[in-house]
């Protein structure tokens, strides 16, 4: 049998044993034995202009397929590079597999390029962190790293490959690829957890269901729909949960946008939470009514209890959870609950709702958003970027199908730049879907150069630019916090980022007013290219979330 | 009558908690907000005036605020205010007695704020 290099071992690995078949990389010196396994291989890279974004398109094609995304770098500035993705991947737990080149190991210590010990500093950020000394044994590495990566609650893995293992040969029959008996293991919780969720779950009046990301990576659409639609309770599906069942299903209260959702945590008697943590969105549980009981569902055992202490604990992948407590559950009528709890969160946003119906001078965001939503229609993945712009997006955009309104920022990372990534990959993911990314004019600068990418590789998309020609939420912050007389680092001057991405070979469109937005859009579209909609809007608008997000960082 | 009343009481009482209440000081301090809460008709109302610490109110129906809260009439708003319940504010919401224009947030952080000094 034929020698095999390691890193082509790689690129085997990646095709044979993983089937996938898209990955995302920047080319180097460390790790050029890698990219010529992919082409032999017929692994496709989407080769991205900084490491960052490859790290947040891998995470991103993880969302959107269910598969460990891939993503390769090189040694020393290409692995810093790719570390603030990675730290973003964890704290959303999302299976990255990040593989980075290295100096070689008998140049250890010797101030080889690159020379820097990898492992060391991303060991914190990653569920798990290894060095492979042998290349026989990268398979055994490989199949290692995926598995850590998806086991139990997903999380970000790193492989470093030293240049002179990966870019040495050995006997095929050396290097078997491994086989997995089983992609995904599970556990499951005991009849009498069960019994005691479903007797709070059953005598609830005010329920209300709270999905997070761990829907999403569950794969339970079917199981979702069927607990909800069979107990009757309203729900709010969140982060890479939403759209498991669709925002226009009679029971979603995703109309009600953040406002809604803090009337409605303080007004539930059970709140049932699947895969979703009670971070800084909740106010870490504050959010919630002292009287409520809370049912929880979650993959990871330590968050069961965090941050408030739940009347029953159901550990395990949502889906199969929620299989399971199904036969205990009773069918349920809420309607009268949900009839009066919309009334009431109308009431609460109507200033928002009339906003978005009239055109206005500058246009404001929630009418942008409206207007977006009219032009590009259902079948379309929805994802944004930015501070502010996140909230109109999040509250304006419908989601319908899963991972059909993605807030990459709104992760507890609060990562900007995520935007036009996660779009690249959304649209590589689901070819046949219509992707539009609502992008704040601050966070497009920070990945803006990925256009290039999107276009040498034509996967079209349309972003439309929120341009309030300033860092919005932190301006307003400032403004809240300091005074609006002393604003400091966070104005930017009027750009014109339709032209950048024309210069890229994208297309391009610039709108200050309402009746430009849709026709502007449409011709985005019908150009066939990664395209910029670059639109002024109100600088004095003030989502809702940018009150909060200040109101989380107030000093007493 | 009982309405006016209650929104004068409850004006003293921020203004007073603007002095001697180190919390509520706090609570105050980088704020600038107009908080509305009127009748629907415009007859009854008061403007309560947060800038950075300094406190102030203004008679009757006003334009310019941040947020209002707006309801049907004097008679419930006196009933839910006197209450201090959340519940009752989201069930007269709800029975479309009482309604927030301008930003939310600023009727939660004012909310917030009263319940502090109570």
């Amino acid at each position: 049998m034929a020698n095999i290099s390691g890193g082509h071992l790689v690129a085997k690995y990646i095709k044979e044993v993983e089937k996938i078949n898209t990955v995302f990389a920047l080319s180097g010196g460390h790790i050029k034995s890698i990219t010529d396994g992919l082409v032999k291989y017929g692994v496709r890279a989407i080769d991205v202009r900084h490491e960052q974004a490859g790290a947040m398109m891998a995470t991103a094609w993880s969302i959107y397929t269910g598969q460990p995304g891939v993503c390769i770098v090189t040694a020393g500035p290409g692995f810093t590079n790719a570390l603030t993705g990675v730290v973003n991947a964890r704290f959303d737990n999302i299976p990255l597999v990040l593989i980075a080149g290295r100096h070689m190991v008998k140049d250890d210590l010797k101030g080889a390029l690159q020379e820097m010990y990898q492992v060391e500093m991303i060991r914190p950020v990653v569920k798990w962190a290894a060095t492979c000394y042998e290349t026989k044994r990268i398979p055994e590495f490989l199949a290692t790293a995926f598995a850590q990566a998806i086991e139990g609650r997903p999380g970000p893995v790193f492989l470093e490959l030293p240049l002179d293992i990966v870019g040495v040969s050995v006997p095929e029959e050396a290097a078997p690829m491994p086989t997995r008996a089983t992609p995904k293991f599970t556990t499951h919780p005991d009849d009498v957890d069960l019994k005691r969720a479903a007797e709070i779950i059953n005598a609830a009046q005010k329920p209300l269901f709270l999905g997070g990301s761990g829907v999403t990576f569950s794969d339970c659409e079917v199981a979702l729909k069927a607990f909800l639609e069979k107990t009757g309770i309203p729900f709010q599906l969140h982060n890479y949960g939403r759209g498991v069942v669709p925002d226009t299903h009679p029971l979603s209260l995703m109309d009600a946008g953040f406002t809604g959702l803090m009337l409605a945590l303080s007004q539930a008697d059970v709140i049932i939470a699947a895969g979703i943590r009670f971070n800084w969105i909740f106010q870490s549980g504050q959010a919630i009514s002292p009287q409520a009981k809370i049912v929880r569902i979650d993959i990871e055992p330590t968050e069961i209890n965090r941050n408030r202490v739940a009347a029953a604990g159901l550990v395990g992948d949502v889906g199969s959870v929620l299989n399971q407590l199904s036969p205990f559950v009773q069918k349920r009528d809420h309607s009268a609950w949900i009839t009066t709890l919309r009334r009431a969160y109308l009431a609460f946003i109507d200033t928002e709702l009339k906003l978005r119906e009239k055109p206005s001078d500058p246009i404001h965001p929630i009418r942008l958003v409206e207007q977006i939503q009219k032009a590009m229609g259902d079948n379309t993945l929805f994802v944004t970027d930015g501070g502010d712009t996140c909230y109109w997006a999040f509250a304006g955009f419908r989601a319908t199908e899963k991972a059909g309104m993605v807030v990459g920022t709104g992760g507890l990372f609060g990562c900007l730049g995520t935007g036009i990534p996660f779009a690249i990959a959304a649209k590589l993911a689901r070819p046949d879907k219509k992707v539009l990314l609502l992008n704040g004019d601050g966070s497009f600068g920070l990945n803006a150069m990925e256009f290039d990418t999107a276009v040498r590789h034509n996967i079209p998309f349309v972003c439309v630019v929120n341009n309030d020609c300033s860092w919005g939420m932190v301006k307003h912050d400032q403004e809240l916090s300091i005074g609006k007389e002393c604003l400091s680092c966070v104005s930017l001057p009027l750009i014109h980022y339709e032209k950048m991405v024309e210069g890229l070979g994208g297309h391009g469109e610039f709108v200050t007013k309402d009746e430009e937005i849709i026709p502007a859009i449409q011709r985005a579209l019908k150009s066939g290219k990664p395209a910029c909609v670059n639109v002024i809007t109100d600088p004095t608008a003030v989502s809702p979330a940018s009150l909060a997000f200040y109101v989380s960082l107030k000093v007493d | 009558m009982k309405f006016s009343l209650l929104l004068f009481i409850l004006f003293q009482k921020i203004k007073r908690a603007a002095r001697t209440n180190k919390a509520f000081q706090s609570y105050i301090k980088t704020m600038e907000a107009k908080i509305l809460i009127k009748t629907a008709d415009g007859k009854r109302g008061r403007m309560f005036i947060f800038d950075r610490g300094k406190v102030s109110s203004l008679r009757g129906d006003q334009p310019g605020f941040s947020a209002a809260l707006i309801w049907s009439d004097a008679a419930i708003a006196f009933k839910v205010m006197a209450s201090g319940s959340d519940e009752a504010s989201f069930h007269a919401a709800a029975q479309g007695k009482l309604k927030v224009e301008g930003q939310p947030f600023f009727i939660q952080w004012f909310t917030d704020g009263v319940k502090l000094i109570m």
